[in-house]
């Protein structure tokens, strides 16, 4: 079905346009918000959440971008928010057993393996997500579309609404900082 | 991990090794779960609406405000005095009752 169809279907309330929209879409939500979050079962909780987000939000939604931009955007935001509320948890939790008062005990965050890595790449991948976990939040965004889903600077800097020179910026930094990361994980390992 | 490798060769490795990866694939009954999840989500907004009303602390404040409103209504139309006409000529007035009216004229007395 054309886009510009479903978008009007679903604005009058039709679940079958909803359900094509989830369809279509799914595995590059899904995929988008894996890559940010490495964990599969916080990844399908966004998933969740986009969903039906789009289903209440989109009246607002303008089209003067791409459905998937607007998707992209809205999973990258809340993925962000999840980590963001994840951290806090972690936070709380740490501050919690400093003063033994029997928070939730803090487990360290075990490797990322994202299933679409073929099988003799899966220990650097794990390596290097681990990685792109301590980047700063815009450099992971941007890196992560780039490489995760293949997206160039020029639909990256649609989805981030920043300008192309932008994007190479945090791309640029991102690989500077990926390789000191790096670096010091195998100078450590030796 | 072979140690006499170069650490560069090793991290430019490890910078490209997800080039070539294929996409992770969503659970297929996604859309299920989140047609559930509207659903108790709409469930919930009136659910919580109603926890929110039954709360002491809102249910007696909007008892005691409906009683009040109720009170001050019944007395202020209690207070209002109906106007009577004071003798048969301002009755007559107000009703524009004429001589000529059909009960005078008809009527003769005794």
């Amino acid at each position: 079905m054309d886009e510009q169809f479903l978008i009007a279907k679903l604005r009058q309330g039709d679940e079958a346009a909803f359900k094509e929209i989830v369809e279509t879409w799914k595995n590059m939500v899904y995929n988008t918000a894996l890559g940010i979050l490495q964990n599969a079962e916080d990844a399908e909780d966004v998933a969740q959440e986009v969903f039906v987000q789009v289903f209440e939000s989109i009246k607002t939604f303008k089209a003067e971008s791409k459905l998937s931009t607007w998707l992209y955007r809205i999973t990258v935001s809340k993925a962000l928010d999840h980590l963001r509320r994840k951290k806090r948890k972690k936070r709380f939790a740490y501050i919690q057993s400093i003063f033994g008062a029997g928070g939730e005990t803090i487990i360290e965050k075990p490797d990322f393996n994202h299933p679409g890595i073929a099988l003799d790449n899966k220990e650097r991948a794990a390596i290097l997500f681990k990685a792109i976990d301590r980047l700063p939040e815009n450099q992971k965004i941007a890196f992560t579309l780039h490489k995760v889903e293949g997206l160039s600077y020029q639909e990256i800097s649609d989805v981030m609404k920043t300008s192309v020179s932008s994007v190479e910026s945090l791309m640029h930094r991102a690989k500077n900082n990926l390789k000191k990361l790096l670096h010091d994980h195998y100078q450590n390992k030796e | 991990m072979n140690n006499r490798k170069p650490i560069q060769e090793e991290v430019e490795k490890t910078l490209n090794s997800l080039d070539g990866m294929q996409s992770a694939a969503a659970n297929p009954y996604l859309f299920t779960r989140i047609k559930a999840r509207l659903e108790r989500e709409e469930k919930g907004f009136w659910s919580r609406s109603l926890t929110f009303l039954s709360r002491p602390s809102v249910a007696v404040p909007a008892i005691v405000l409906t009683i009040l409103i109720n009170t001050a209504i019944f007395f202020e139309f209690k207070s209002e005095k109906v106007q009577i006409p004071q003798d048969e000529e301002t009755f007559a007035r107000e009703y524009n009752l004429s001589d000529n009216t059909i009960y005078e004229s008809t009527i003769e007395p005794e």
